[in-house]
Order: structure tokens, then sequence, then C-alpha cells
């Protein structure tokens, strides 16, 4: 469906000195230096897949998406998407597209939303009884009775992204882009947001490229990944390989019923760990404690917790993905290891 | 047959969203009309005294209705040619939304184009219906003939509508000056003062000398106002008719030209801004 083969993009930056003086220099001589926004993307995502692209803020992601919806010219490598080359015909090829850029809108922002849609419906070309068939689909699974004929303007940001949304998929797209769909969305908003999206790839099998900071978005409907930085891919697998090759240090949060109880638990001679193999941090009587499960098994740990001190409550953490990707974020981890 | 049907049914829907956006803030635009309306009547007066103190009922072949007959004229047609292109775009770009507009299936030129168009039907039918009305009955009243030709009337409109093509074409180049400068506020002032004064909207071309007037002519401004007023107002006549309507649409062929150039130009090498 989507094929990317070493994608690259530059910039022209010009190179300003700081302060006034600088900014006279530039005007008359000006330097540039060529930004690699994007440097070598290969992958490749298949008919109804969710793909997760997520990196640190600047990694090139949003320069990436633009070239991959069309709106950039890549300066070098090969995009085929639905069998189309995004930039060289970009009015036949955004037909069977669909994007949300979380930080902007598609909406008329001074019309009743329904305006929008009957716009959009002329845009595309959807015939009378195609149009009604998909509007009650979208207003199913994402709930637009209650503001479809507000103005746009009067919408609350979560009503809006849902509008954005169901704009994007009037016209039935067989790719979908979603740029940061969640931003600035409360819990439970968010949440209803992943379920029309898992709900819209399912019944229609749209292929779907979500790029996001929640993890959460990424765990509740991504089996995918691809990650990168500065430009380059630095990871590209699923979400659970991810977590079982970086997923290996597992946290309990342990009450206790006294601090010096703490006194008593010696790892390093009950589970042989060494030195890196655990951590333990100590706050009043809260005690958490970091350990490789690849070491001690999870019973093994609560059975030593429980016999060793008096406890009040146990809690076991989640392989906390958050935590692994701010470890590659900071390429602690060795990624030429899990290839 | 098939694709203009097409067109018309794509871009409609712009022309459609257009009423609808003008309706939304008919309250700021009544304010804008009264304002223009009040400066139509200052410009008048001033004319009046040019006139008292000249002595003469007809100052370089235009008498005292003809002015306030051009005068009112040369604001109607400033409306109905006013574009925002330069500024609508300008602003897109400026904030990186003009990605909104490549990520569907339109021309981005005839996107902005039609939603305007929009505008324009409201304008037609709001003011200058009223005031075409309006300044028949004065001409009426001071002449004591009718003066209407409802054949000037269509010419005008067919100048005009050209007029407008033109002015769009010419403010769109105009912003996409932003994908090089970014911020176009100052240059939009200068543009504008530039082409009010080309254009004859200050001070009619014909009183300027001939060798100024010659030039200033045939320059892209006059087609923009000058030309359909000195139609209705029929000041052209025969030839001199016919080869203003063609300098006019030769004017817009070469601007819907360029604009295409530099748009093709610009789409390559775009950098879109913010996020």
């Amino acid at each position: 469906m989507i094929e990317v083969k070493d994608l690259k993009k530059e910039f022209k930056k010009t190179i300003k000195s700081p302060g006034l003086k600088g900014s006279i220099q530039s005007l008359f001589h000006k330097k540039t230096e060529i930004v690699k926004a994007v440097d070598g993307l290969t992958f490749n995502v298949g008919e109804g897949e969710i793909l997760g692209f997520i990196g640190p803020n600047g990694a090139g992601k949003s320069t990436a998406i633009k070239m991959l919806t069309g709106i950039l010219t890549p300066t070098s490598g090969t995009l085929n998407i639905n069998g189309q080359i995004p930039y060289k015909n970009r009015k036949k090829y955004v037909k069977e597209i669909g994007v949300v850029f979380g930080q902007r809108t598609q909406l008329w922002w001074d019309l009743p939303l329904t305006e929008t849609y009957s716009v959009l419906k002329e845009i595309y070309m959807i015939d009378d009884n195609k149009f009604k068939e998909r509007m009650e689909f979208l207003n199913d699974v994402l709930e637009l009775e209650d503001f479809i004929k507000s103005p746009v303007r009067t919408l609350s940001l979560g009503q809006r992204m849902r509008a954005d949304i169901a704009a994007s998929m009037l016209h039935s797209p067989k790719v979908l882009f979603l740029d940061e769909p969640t931003i600035g969305l409360d819990v439970v908003v968010k949440d209803n947001i992943r379920k029309a999206i898992n709900q819209i790839n399912k019944q229609d099998k749209t292929t779907i490229i979500l790029t996001t900071h929640d993890l959460n978005d990424i765990e509740m409907l991504c089996e995918r990944i691809v990650m990168i930085d500065k430009g380059k891919m630095v990871y590209d697998g699923s979400l659970s390989k991810m977590k079982d090759t970086y997923g290996k240090m597992r946290e309990v949060d342990i009450s206790l019923n006294d601090k010096g109880e703490a006194d008593k638990f010696d790892l390093e001679a009950a589970f042989k760990f060494e030195e890196d193999d655990y951590d333990i941090e100590l706050k009043g009587n809260k005690m958490i404690l970091k350990f490789n499960s690849a070491k001690a098994s999870i019973p093994d740990m609560l059975d030593y917790i429980l016999k060793t001190a008096g406890v009040r409550d146990i809690a076991v953490k989640d392989a906390d993905i958050e935590e692994i990707i701010r470890r590659i974020y900071r390429s602690e981890v060795n990624l030429d290891e899990q290839h | 047959m098939n694709s203009i049907k097409k067109v018309k049914r794509m871009y409609g829907a712009f022309t459609n969203a257009g009423i609808q956006d003008f309706i939304a803030y008919r309250a700021s635009f009544v304010g804008f009309f009264l304002g223009e309306i009040l400066i139509c009547f200052v410009m008048y007066f001033i004319w009046k005294a040019v006139y008292a103190s000249a002595g003469n009922s007809t100052f370089m072949g235009f008498s005292m209705v003809d002015m306030m007959v051009y005068i009112f004229l040369t604001n109607i047609a400033g409306f109905l040619t006013g574009t925002d292109s330069t500024y609508s775009i300008a602003e897109e770009i400026k904030d990186g939304s003009i990605i909104m507009r490549l990520i569907k299936p339109v021309k981005v030129d005839l996107s902005f184009l039609f939603f305007e168009l929009g505008n324009k039907v409201m304008i037609i039918s709001c003011v200058f219906i009223p005031v075409i009305l309006g300044l028949e009955i004065y001409r009426y009243v001071m002449l004591g003939y009718v003066a209407f030709n409802p054949i000037r009337l269509i010419l005008f409109m067919f100048s005009i509508s050209i007029s407008y093509l033109l002015a769009f074409y010419l403010n769109l180049i105009f912003g996409y000056l932003a994908f090089f400068l970014l911020n176009l506020w100052g240059f939009n002032i200068l543009k504008e003062s530039i082409i009010k004064f080309f254009s004859g909207a200050i001070i009619p071309l014909a009183f300027f000398p001939e060798v100024v007037r010659n030039i200033f002519e045939y320059l892209p401004f006059a087609s923009l106002t000058y030309t359909p007023v000195m139609i209705y107002m029929e000041k052209y006549n025969g030839s001199t008719l016919l080869l203003n309507l063609g300098l006019q649409l030769l004017w817009l062929s070469f601007f819907i030209w360029l604009s295409k150039l530099i748009w093709k130009w610009a789409e390559r090498r775009l950098a879109v801004q913010g996020g």
C-alpha cells in the first residue's frame, strides 16, 4: 500500500549571526546551510495496517508526513502510495487519501459544520446516497449530531477534532494520515477518538499512519511502530517486540509498614543480581523497586518481598513504553542489537 | 462539457460557502460600506469646491454630474473588483494553513477565486444595484432626462468582470511573494497606494497631462477600475472601447500566465511553516 524508499528532504536554512548586527549582515550576505530534515527513510505499510510514526519534536515526522501527503517534494528517494507518486499529480493523488493535522483544521471556521461537509461532498464528487450513508456511519462513530448545525468557531477542541476526522473520512479514503489527532484533548475524548479510529480501520480496511506524542495512542491503536530521530529511522517493528526487547526492567511500588524495613532487602544475595540489574528508590516508607525480569520473575520477586518485610500495599507496574522510548531517544539502547 | 459541469459542481460549493460567509459577517460589512459611502461624499464635496472655484461647469470634459457619477462608480467598481487574495493567501502561507488546501483535490487559485465570487454575488445584489439605481435617479433629476443606457451597463458588467479577474490574479501573484518574504503587511500597503493612484481611483486619469495619461492608460492598473467606469460613462466609444477591452483581456491573460508560472515554481520549493 505504502512504499517508502530512501526518502530524503533537505532544506536550505539561512544562518543569521546573533543580534542586530547579524540581522543587518544577513540582509546583504546570506549564509545558508543545508538541513537534512529527513535523511533516508525506508519502510512499507500493508493494506489495513495502522502504523505508529513516532519521534521527538523536530525529528522530521511532520516533514515526512508532508511528503507522504504530496505537499512537499522529496529531495531524493522514491514514494509509492496506493499506486501513485504523491508529488507527481497532487490533485489526483489526494482524492484517495484523508489527512488530519491535529494542530490545524480543514473546517470552514465561520460556517455551520454541515456546510463543510456539503463543500467536501462536491469537491470529492460524492453522490447523494453514498454521502448520506457515509454521514450516518461517521455520525455513529464520532457522535456529531449534537453540534453539526453549530458554526465551527463555537466547537470545543474535542468536537472540532471529531469533526475534522469525519471531514477527512467522508470520501472513504484508502489511506488516512493522522498527525497528532489527540493533541490537547482530555482523557475521555482521547479514548473516544481512539475507538473511532479503530472502528474506521476495521470497517473500511483503511491504512492509517499516525503520529503522536501520546504513547497511549500507540498502545491502543498500533501493532507496529516506526521511530525516527534526526531524520533517520531508529526502530521499525512491532510494539510487543519492542516491549520484550527493552521492557525487561519491571517496576514494583511498595508501601512499607516502617521505613526501616527497607534495610532488610538484599537482592544481590537472593537473586544473584548485579549492580545494573536493579534500582531502589526510597521516599518515606514508599519504596520503588526496579529490577531485571529476565533474572527474577515477578511471582518470585513478590514472594521474596512479602517474606522479607512487612508490607501495607504493593503494585506491579506494566512495562512502561514511555520509559523505553525515552531510553531509545537518549540512545542508551543499542539499536543494532534487535535486527 | 462534462469537465465544465465538474468544475461548476466542485467550485460552485466554494461560491456557496462564500455567500454564507458573507452573511455571517454582514454587520461588519455594513460598517465598511457606510465608511466607503462617507468617503464618496467627502470626495464629492472636494470636487464641488474645485468646480466652484474654477467657475466652469465643465472641467477637462467632466461636468459636475459626471464627476459625481465618476466618484460613486469608481468606488463601486473598487468594491466589485476589490479582492482579498493577497491577504488571504499570504496569511495562509505565513501560518502554514495553505496545506489544508493542498490536501484537497482542488486548484489553490480557483478555490480562493470561487469563494470570493460568493462574496461578489452578495455585493452585486446588496450594493451595486441600489447604488446604480440611486445614481441614475440623481442623473435624471440633474439632467432632466434619462441618461441610463442598458447596453452600457452590459458592457460595464463585462468589463468589470475582466477587471475583477485581473485584480484577483495581480493580487494572487503579490500574495505568492509571501513564499519569499513571509510577511507582506508593509508591501501590501504600498501596493494598495500604487494601485489606487495609477488606476484613477483618486483622480480621473483624464486629468493627467497627455503624455502621462497615455502611459497610465496602457498600464494594467487602468484596466482595473478606470476602463469599466469610462465605458459606463460613455467616454470610451467605438474603436477606443474595443482597444481598451482588448487591453484588459491582454493584461488578464498575462497575469494568469504569470501566476501559474510562479505557483509552479513555488509549489516545488514549498517549505511549509509551523508544525
